[in-house]
């Protein structure tokens, strides 16, 4: 690997990625950027040998730039250089909390409280264009509002996770390892595990997403998606290029999975762009009519990682799922007991 | 009685004839095979890409066994077990004489204690027999195989030969090179909770599996597997089978999240109202 990166790194020695300067080539995509500079820059990028844009390696998205813009930035899409560092020392103090001291509680047996950034990845540092948001439109850097059909579904999903579970199906499907949460798609930074590679071969691209084991296989090879009925956790995705940039669209999504509200009707939109040696731009369209009141689009900058991926067996391992479960119906025969100890 | 003697000379003579003309048929399919120039990627090694799978009932049962009923009354005929002849050379496992009282164990109790029944991992090689297809992606430095199984996936590390795992994992650790026309992949540090099938034959976490993928026609590859583990064999011992190109229109592989179809399985006795 160490060959092939430096092998890259000649290649794209003539290429910067100036810190505040969004770089995408792609043909006219200008995206709405961190400041007054977005450049469309049409850089020397490598190619496989049969003429694709190279975007292969391993690629970390980890950030503390939140996904949607918080309340009190309302009118500041862009932080200065003393605000981001103001920022991320406040942003990584409050990772570091202890949550037990933090909430009054006094929990020294719940190992729950005990996590704090010592055990997490989210990384210390924003996106290096100082975005106050990984969402870059709406310009409001916010979720667009859901649709009364996207409101309901989204009340009965937090009713759900709001009381003991009944079954599994009242949990998340990252809790319960059918998708893992971070590798959507879309791709959005979280927690952990913010890794994923890519790897291509004629008329194919793989996006081999660390969580959960996660290896989408997109054809390129303007073949049409899965008929009408055919629906998946994670789409049916097809890939294209526009000059340099890899675009992926998926569509055929079963509604279960619900990507902040999303529902079966999502049409979501990827793009890979190859921006430096070391740098690749990740874009997505959230394009769901039946969800949303408007599309909505994040960009989420990748850096190059040594790696390797690691095999992250989730279902293999989820005594969670289980011990919440249990939990619940421990709750709900507490209930009962006390039911029947205090008759009306 | 010269009548009879020139009528069993003729029959040798045929005989003879029909067997060299087995051999000469055999000769020419292994040389075929042998001969055989498969296409090549841009670093011009044999293209491996493409959408794979066994065909058989090795995943039922690696070693000769005749067809059986299966374990769901609902299923009938659908359910049962079809008869195969083993993939195994030269016929049977060599277990250890614990082992043999394990696998045995295994076997009878195989529903509840088959771990790809729980839709865990299954782990290298049964992933390749499963009866599911799998895809691989092949690039100078890493092969990455996907299987439609539990999205089970891999990468096969082509030039790092001396990066080890740090810990054992459900798929393995794979580091492969090419031996002429052969992919051969060196796979290590699998955890012990596999199975090779579900007729409860088992390893331990000290197993070595030796992978060979060699191209014998456009759609075919042969595969052969060889098997180490100190634990449970008294020796090496090896598998092999085609595995097939599927060659549908418009194939590609679908999901086989399989979790979902397990919930009730493993957490139905957590329900607040059971469903049976």
């Amino acid at each position: 690997m160490g060959d092939r990166y430096s092998a890259l790194a000649v290649v794209f020695g003539v290429v910067s990625f100036a810190l505040g300067v969004l770089v995408l080539p792609a043909a006219g995509q200008h995206i709405q950027s961190a400041d007054a500079t977005a450049t469309t820059v049409a850089s020397p990028v490598a190619h496989t040998p049969w003429g694709d844009p190279d975007l292969q390696g391993i690629w970390d998205f980890r950030t503390i730039t939140p996904l949607q813009r918080p309340d009190d930035l309302v009118d500041k899409t862009v932080f200065t250089p003393e605000e981001a560092a103001e920022y991320e020392a406040a942003r990584v103090a409050s990772l570091h909390k202890d949550q037990r001291v933090e909430d009054g509680l006094e929990l020294e047996t719940d190992v729950a409280y005990a996590y704090n950034h010592f055990w997490w990845d989210y990384g210390d540092t924003l996106v290096e264009d100082r975005r106050t948001s990984l969402i870059v439109d709406p310009p409001d850097g916010r979720i667009p509002p859901l649709t009364p059909a996207g409101q309901l579904r989204e009340a009965q999903r937090r009713e759900a996770r709001s009381r003991p579970a009944h079954g599994p199906e009242d949990r998340s499907v990252w809790e319960r390892c059918i998708v893992g949460g971070n590798a959507g798609p879309p791709i959005t930074p979280s927690a952990y595990n913010n890794n994923v590679q890519l790897l291509q071969a004629p008329g194919v691209v793989v996006i081999f997403n660390e969580m959960i084991h996660d290896a989408r296989v997109v054809p390129i090879d303007g073949s049409a998606h899965l008929p009408d009925d055919i629906r998946q956790w994670r789409g049916d995705p097809r890939g294209r290029w526009e000059g340099e940039t890899l675009v992926v669209e998926s569509t055929n999504f079963n509604g279960k999975t619900a990507f902040r509200g999303s529902g079966a009707g999502l049409r979501l939109e990827e793009r890979f762009t190859r921006v430096g040696d070391d740098r690749l731009l990740y874009q997505f369209t959230i394009d769901d009519p039946t969800s949303f009141t408007k599309p909505w689009t994040a960009v989420i900058p990748m850096k190059a990682t040594e790696g390797p991926i690691f095999e992250y067996a989730c279902h293999e391992g989820n005594y969670g799922l289980v011990n919440l479960l249990a939990g619940a119906r421990a709750q709900d025969a507490e209930v009962a007991a006390l039911a029947t100890r205090e008759p009306q | 009685m010269p009548m009879r003697a020139r009528g069993n000379g003729m029959l040798l003579v045929l005989a003879a004839v029909a067997i060299a003309g087995l051999l000469v048929t055999t000769e020419q399919a292994l040389g075929a095979e042998q001969s055989y120039e498969p296409p090549r990627t841009a670093d011009d090694r044999p293209d491996l890409n493409g959408i794979w799978q066994a065909l058989g009932s090795a995943h039922w049962n690696i070693e000769g066994h005749a067809a059986q009923p299966g374990p769901v009354v609902a299923l009938g005929a659908i359910g049962a077990i079809p008869g195969g002849l083993g993939v195994v050379e030269g016929g049977s496992i060599p277990y250890q004489p614990w082992a043999v009282a394990q696998k045995q164990e295994n076997s009878e109790n195989w529903v509840t204690a088959d771990p790809v029944v729980k839709c865990y991992m299954p782990g290298v090689p049964r992933a390749t027999y499963m009866p599911f297809p799998f895809q691989i992606v092949q690039t100078p430095d890493h092969v990455l195989i996907t299987y439609e199984f539990a999205s089970s996936s891999r990468i096969i590390y082509m030039s790092q030969p001396d990066f080890e795992s740090p810990f054992d994992t459900w798929m393995g650790h794979s580091r492969g090179h090419w031996e002429g026309d052969t992919l051969v992949v060196d796979v290590t540090a699998q955890v012990g909770d596999t199975w090779f099938d579900s007729a409860g034959n088992f390893h331990s976490n000290a197993l070595h599996v030796i992978e060979r993928y060699t191209p014998i026609s456009p759609n075919a590859l042969r595969y052969e597997v060889v098997i180490e583990d100190p634990n449970v064999f008294t020796r090496a011992w090896t598998m092999s089978m085609p595995l097939y190109r599927r060659l549908d229109e418009n194939v590609q592989l679908l999901e086989f999240k399989c979790v979902e179809f397990v919930e009730e399985l493993l957490y139905g006795h957590l329900r607040k109202d059971p469903v049976r």
